[in-house]
């Protein structure tokens, strides 16, 4: 006997695209948060422990990026989403980029064995901390977005949503002005330091820095979801 | 009409068996999925679902299903020029029960969404253009059925979409969203009896001999309407606050509260099936009944005997108990994404448009009323994703199964009139 199963229902809803995301932006997170202890090791000059933690942030960007790929093969032009489709791509693309970034850093610690110059510690654990922040506030955002299907993106949900975008766009804001602050302090003491180095340094500093570009730019995804 | 006198008795025994083999088919898989929804929700399981269907089918079959049953019989094929020879027509109703169902079964097992009612619209057609003349079709009536297929799920659409709006407005969008779902949900409870009831009793349940009028149709839906809300509101008040889950998803504790209102949408989509696609099964079945029973009256306007319901119920819940419960489970895992606020809304939009159509006559899709409800609540934007290239299958397969049913009737038509002589 055949099984007779033709529910044009179960065909007709889709998985919601929105678990996925989630479900990225999880990894992504546990990825970041292992950067202060990458510095960590770094700061204690266990190179060993660096390389470790890189290996650990690599497989966690890998998988960052199979849940991307999936996620991206399983999102055909016929769908009807509560949102805009492109907009949907984009936000896993930074999420995705903040992984990316993380992975850099780490590969620049692995490559180069880099001493912390003492000047700059302050800064760039402050830097660690405010990057830290933000990335949690954007996952929060993330974390929303099931509900903010179930209201239609509106109302007191869509209004906890714009908020939380405030938050992280602040953050980012703050990080710009510890970025610059640390920046500057690089640029006094470059001399006593190893030429090469210090091009090291700025770039990792600007590699942190990016990591909160990239989630002031989910945060404007977002904003286009609320936006009608 | 010697044929008749002749061959009565294995006239009616054929129309019997396929009979019970349409709608067979109908409950194998048509009406179990429409059950599917509220097992996928986690409303109801499966076991339950097949209890519900048996009791509700029968009922809307029974009391809402009269009027359907007419117009498959005589609205769509004017017999007219074959007074004479009213064998044609049994052979044409039986070619296309026989037609409907075997087309019902070929696309089941192909995974085609193809509807009950389309198929045996499409093989009345396919009979009356060979059997009896392509003037016999009364294509003005088969307009009307075409355009309603646009229509119904529209209008299963457009309420879905407003009850997304209301729940939203009332309990999702506010300050206590668990208590307001357990506020509103009585009132919620409430329509579903009440308008199920009310358009079941508004034109009257004339072919079970009982009449009301305007006012005490009304009194009798808001009885029942009453009766289901203050059922509905035992079982809520035991809905208790789950933290652990709302960790997870700020709203699961208010889905809890819809998961018993489900139970109702589910009883009232059973209904709406039964009073809408039992006739499918039944509507030639009673035909022929009707011709042999008066040794060949074609034109006769005969009361619907209430055995023939009977047969049309078993036959459904016969196809429910072997074949849809397996149906029900594959569905029910894959509609995952359907929460029951959103099953809710959609079951009751579909099964009260079903209803109404069924009011009207018009032999219109449950299941394609379903889909039409189901996007009413994505185009609220509630569901994270539709995938359109289904209703694309879905309007393929309404083209397709016209012609498919009337090709195959023909096949019959021609097969029956040779046998029988």
């Amino acid at each position: 006997m055949v099984a007779m199963s033709t529910n044009p229902l179960a065909g007709l809803l889709r998985k919601s695209p929105f678990k996925p995301i989630q479900e990225h932006m999880r990894t992504v997170f546990s990825c970041v948060m292992l950067l202060p202890a990458l510095f960590d090791a770094l700061y204690r000059k266990e190179q060993g422990e660096v390389t470790e933690l890189a290996g650990q942030i690599g497989v966690l960007e890998t998988e960052a990026d199979g849940i991307k790929a999936t996620y991206r093969h399983n999102m055909p032009k016929t769908l009807l989403l509560p949102v805009d489709r492109k907009d949907l791509l984009s936000l896993i693309h930074e999420q995705d980029s903040v992984a990316d970034g993380v992975e850099k850093i780490s590969q620049l610690l692995v490559n180069r064995d880099m001493t912390v110059p003492d000047a700059i510690k302050g800064g760039l654990d402050e830097l660690l901390e405010g990057t830290m922040e933000i990335i949690t506030q954007a996952k929060n955002m993330v974390e929303e977005l099931d509900e903010l299907v179930h209201v239609g993106f509106s109302g007191r949900e869509h209004d906890k949503v714009s908020r939380m975008i405030d938050g992280v766009r602040k953050s980012e804001h703050n990080l710009d002005k510890i970025l610059k602050k640390v920046n500057r302090t690089l640029f006094t003491i470059e001399k006593e330091l190893d030429p090469v180095s210090v091009m090291f340094w700025y770039r990792i500093i600007e590699e942190i820095g990016n990591i909160s570009d990239h989630a002031e730019n989910m945060a404007d995804r977002l904003l286009l979801f609320l936006s009608k | 009409m010697e044929v008749i006198a002749a061959y009565g008795t294995i006239m009616i025994t054929l129309a019997v068996i396929f009979g019970l083999y349409m709608t067979w088919g109908i409950g194998a898989n048509d009406l179990a999925n429409a059950m599917g929804t509220s097992v996928g929700a986690g409303a109801v399981t499966v076991k339950q679902a097949i209890g519900i269907a048996i009791v509700f089918e029968f009922a809307g079959a029974v009391l809402a299903g009269g009027n359907v049953t007419k117009t498959i019989r005589k609205g769509i094929i004017d017999p007219t020029n074959i007074i004479a020879t009213p064998e044609i027509l049994v052979y044409g109703m039986l070619a296309a029960l026989l037609a409907a169902a075997v087309w019902l079964m070929i696309a089941s097992s192909k995974g085609w969404p193809v509807s009950t009612t389309h198929s045996i619209v499409g093989a009345l057609i396919g009979f009356a253009v060979v059997g009896i003349g392509p003037d016999a079709v009364n294509w003005g009536k088969v307009g009307k059925i075409v355009a309603s297929w646009v229509i119904s799920p529209a209008i299963g659409g457009t309420i879905a979409f407003l009850l997304v709006l209301s729940t939203r407005k009332l309990i999702f969008d506010t300050e206590n969203p668990l208590r307001n779902a357990k506020k509103y949900a009585p009132y919620y409870i409430f329509l579903v009896g009440f308008i199920i009831s009310l358009v079941t009793l508004f034109k009257g349940l004339a072919h079970l001999h009982i009449e009301l009028t305007g006012p005490q149709s009304f009194g009798l839906a808001i009885c029942i309407g009453l009766l289901t809300s203050s059922i509905g509101m035992f079982f809520i008040r035991k809905v208790k606050e789950d933290t652990e889950a709302d960790r997870d998803f700020h709203f699961a504790s208010v889905e809890k509260v819809f998961t018993p209102m489900m139970l109702f949408t589910a009883c009232s989509m059973a209904f709406a099936h039964g009073s809408n696609d039992v006739a499918n099964g039944i509507g030639p079945l009673a035909a022929v009944i009707s011709i042999v029973t008066s040794g060949g009256e074609v034109m006769q306007s005969s009361e619907m005997p209430v055995w023939i319901l009977f047969v049309g119920g078993t036959g459904i819940v016969v196809g429910l108990v072997t074949l849809g419960y397996r149906v029900m489970l594959t569905v029910g895992t894959k509609i995952t994404e359907l929460t029951p606020s959103r099953g809710f809304c959609a079951e009751l939009a579909a099964a009260s448009t079903v209803v109404l159509a069924s009011r009207t006559g018009l032999p219109v899709s449950t299941t394609h009323i379903l889909v039409g409800a189901v996007l009413g609540v994505g185009l609220a934007r509630g569901i994270g994703a539709l995938d359109l290239r289904v209703i694309l299958n879905i309007i393929v397969s309404w083209i397709v199964t016209l012609p498919a049913g009337a090709i195959m009737a023909m096949v019959f038509f021609f097969f029956l009139k040779g046998v029988f002589g």
